[in-house]
């Protein structure tokens, strides 16, 4: 008895032993905020304006490239398309969307600049444009960017297309403030500003819908990164949409929609995946 | 206690609360059978206790392999592919902006790195595809690397030999070699630097899962073997205390040695899976992260130093090349600024305070707040050192003095900005090599410590202790059972 008494202690020692042995610091799980990663149903902001890019019909509808883009991605997250509410943002409005989370992803334009990467993360980009400029037809003294010195040049609130041209290339024009590129090309017509500056894609989609009024000077002059923007912090989002883009272009669905969306613009499009920022 | 005990009546009998027909059919209302049911249910409890920890054991081998073999030197191959595509270009860039001005020896030094270059990317690119074995998507990637590379080499030769015809001074080249080079340079901006540098991030996109996942397995999975553990010890001390009673024999020798044996493994393997996680975690946090970000950033440099020459090489181009330098300057360290004279006046400013505070961000941000010391001090003081030669190269070429900025770009020897750079490239090599030593010798660990046991290796250890305890138990209750013939 005695010993199967003995037998019990050092069962109770081993028991004990165990237990210390489990209660070691286990060190806390991965941190962050939750990620979108399966969830049911997203909510993606688009912009509402921009033609061949983001546009609302007048029953409502989104169409343009950067939607399609974003139902692709949904798609490979697991969310079909009537799981989807496009929401409009505005370049004003896109980093407090994600930030409130009021949007889960964001397709827009959404350019990928280290500035805006100290708020938002960004998947991709799906999509590198170039910054160009459109005048009206009959203007003959802009050629390159440089030629819009002293000339007034839209500013687009929330967008960095201005600044890369006073700012980071330095050239003196005049900037005219607007909330949209939409009403930058209303204004450009109306001879309120003399030039709108922005990615080619943006121009082209304008360019498209006025026809003959309006013209490209063709004269490239930086890369635009476009960014599918998240919430700061969700790595397992980002590295899920950079998959997502990779496939788009292997399975021909990226060079398909660029065709779909700018085949006529005349724009020189390019088919191969883009160098991804990389997540975290 | 026992004295004070109501004894029960002896004629009445409990009524018991479990059906006992099915008991009886078992046998379990006589010794033997009672005896053969236990020795069943520790046998099953040691299988359990072999399984669970056989699975645990598992999940730190998986996370070992996948970011100490597979993704974690898949990152590290890829990353010397993108550099040494990257620095072919730059290598071209800079031959073609010297003209026949170079200095014999300079154009031979830029024409031996981009020979050498050409070899480093081959065998990165050959170690990429056999690590990638299992992934016919990775492998097709870097076969298309390959080929671009082929028909790179192509139009990088052209260029140069248009340029030797040209016998141009230091500066930008004339127009056809610019325009063969705008080919080139393209074709690997845009087909083949890409997919080498989307490799580097699936891989650390890879590790980081299989961290998460085989950690968190590993550590809940030692609650599981303890349980287990108990459990059989728990029914070993049972059977060998119904023996002790029943046989008025004081201990059953088979019996109480599978009950140490169990006592003494079980608390070494929770020890063994807590030590696996904990590598797990050196190896990933101390040294993977900053190899990863540390690629990236001297991938990315690599392309900004080059950005440099396109700038100089590449007039009409020139804008696109600047504001590049300034976005990949900024994504290796962020300080606010709106252009590049703001830049530079942020980075200096962002060096005087450092090392006190860290007010700056990007992959170097990351880096001085996650390991502060003296490595990452050299790769900061030498970044600043190259960014104070580009705002020279820069200065000079806007004064028009291209031959002078090109001198300065290209050259190899002390005081010129080729030389600058060479130095802040081999002081991220060396954080790299800082980290790659953490990395390593925690996948060590873990791979020995899973390898080796107070009695051998695990692998041959674990079944061998389990199927000894078995034997151990049928040993320890066939004679008694004997008895009973």
């Amino acid at each position: 008895m005695n010993r199967a008494r003995a037998t019990v202690r050092s069962q109770a020692g081993a028991a004990a032993l165990l237990v210390l042995a489990i209660s070691l610091p286990s060190a806390c799980s991965a941190g962050g905020p939750p990620s979108i990663v399966g969830k049911q149903s997203l909510r993606i902001g688009v912009k509402a304006d921009q033609p061949g890019l983001g546009l609302r019909l007048p029953n409502g509808r989104f169409v343009g490239f950067d939607v399609d883009v974003a139902r692709y991605v949904a798609a490979k997250l697991g969310v079909s398309p009537d799981h989807i509410t496009f929401v409009p943002v505005t370049s004003l409005t896109r980093e407090t969307a994600l930030e409130n989370g009021s949007v889960d992803m964001v397709f827009a334009t959404y350019s990928i600049t280290p500035e805006r990467e100290t708020k938002v993360a960004f998947g991709g980009p799906y999509y590198v444009a170039h910054q160009d400029t459109m005048v009206r037809r009959g203007e003959t003294t802009i050629h390159n960017v440089h030629d819009l010195k002293g000339k007034r040049l839209c500013a687009v609130a929330g967008s960095d297309s201005w600044k890369r041209v006073t700012q980071e290339l330095n050239i003196a024009a005049t900037l005219v403030p607007a909330t949209s590129y939409s009403q930058c090309v209303t204004m450009l017509l109306d001879h309120r500003v003399d030039a709108v500056s922005t990615d080619d894609l943006i121009l082209a989609g304008f360019a498209n819908r006025e026809g003959p009024a309006v013209r490209i000077v063709n004269a490239p002059f930086s890369d635009e990164r476009y960014g599918i923007g998240i919430k700061k912090g969700d790595v397992a989002a980002c590295e899920a949409v950079n998959r997502a883009v990779t496939a788009m272009y292997l399975d021909g669905t990226a060079a398909a929609l660029l065709h779909k969306w700018f085949g006529k613009t005349g724009l020189q499009l390019d088919t191969h995946v883009p160098q991804f920022e990389g997540c975290g | 206690m026992l004295a004070t005990a109501t004894p029960p009546a002896p004629h009445q009998r409990p009524r018991k609360w479990w059906p006992t027909a099915p008991i009886r059919r078992l046998g379990l209302q006589t010794t033997p059978g009672r005896i053969r049911a236990l020795a069943a249910i520790a046998v099953l409890a040691i299988a359990g206790f072999y399984i669970v920890t056989n699975i645990a054991i598992g999940n730190a081998r998986d996370g070992l392999r996948v970011i100490g073999h597979d993704a974690g030197p898949q990152v590290l191959a890829t990353g010397d592919l993108y550099f040494a595509l990257s620095d072919m270009d730059s290598q071209v860039a800079n031959i073609l902006l010297t003209g026949r001005e170079h200095n014999p020896a300079t154009r031979q030094q830029a024409l031996n790195s981009y020979n050498q270059d050409r070899a480093t990317a081959d065998r990165a690119a050959m170690q990429a595809a056999e690590l990638s074995a299992n992934n016919p998507i990775d492998q097709a990637t870097v076969r298309s690397v390959l080929d671009g590379l082929g028909r790179y080499e192509l139009l990088a030769g052209r260029a140069m030999v248009l340029n030797e015809q040209a016998n141009h001074p230091a500066g930008p080249p004339p127009g056809n070699v610019i325009a063969v080079y705008r080919q080139a340079t393209n074709l690997m901006k845009l087909e083949l630097l890409p997919p080498a540098y989307n490799l580097t991030l699936e891989g650390g996109a890879t590790v980081r899962d299989a961290y998460v996942a085989k950690r968190a397995a590993v550590l809940s999975s030692r609650l599981w073997v303890a349980l287990a553990g108990l459990a059989a010890i728990a029914v070993l001390a049972g059977l060998q205390f119904f023996v002790a009673v029943r046989f008025r024999r004081l201990v059953n020798p088979a019996l109480a040695l599978a009950t140490l044996g169990l006592i003494a493994l079980s608390p070494a393997a929770v020890r063994l899976l807590s030590g696996e996680a904990a590598q797990l975690q050196a190896a990933k946090t101390g040294g993977f992260d900053s190899i990863l970000t540390m690629s990236r950033a001297r991938a990315i440099s690599n392309s900004l130093h080059a950005d440099e020459s396109r700038f100089l090489l590449d007039p009409g181009q020139a804008d696109a090349y600047r504001l590049a330098y300034l976005d990949k300057s900024q994504t290796v360290l962020y300080v606010k600024s709106g252009n590049l004279s703001q830049y530079y006046t942020g980075l200096s400013a962002a060096m005087k305070a450092y090392p006190r505070t860290v007010s700056f961000l990007g992959f170097y941000g990351d880096e001085a707040r996650a390991h502060p010391g003296p490595a990452v001090a050299a790769v900061l003081s030498r970044f600043q050192q190259f960014q104070a030669d580009d705002q020279r190269i820069r200065r000079l070429a806007s004064a028009g003095d291209t031959r002078q900025a090109t001198m300065l770009l290209t050259g190899r020897t002390a005081g010129s900005s080729g030389y600058d750079f060479d130095q802040y490239d081999k002081a991220v090599r060396s954080l790299i090599g800082l980290h790659r030593g953490t990395f390593d010798h925690a996948i060590g660990t873990g791979d020995r410590e899973l390898g080796r046991s107070i009695l051998g290796n695990w692998a041959a250890l674990l079944p061998l202790a389990a199927l000894g305890a078995v034997i151990l138990v049928v040993v320890g209750v066939r004679p008694r059972l004997k008895e009973y013939r």
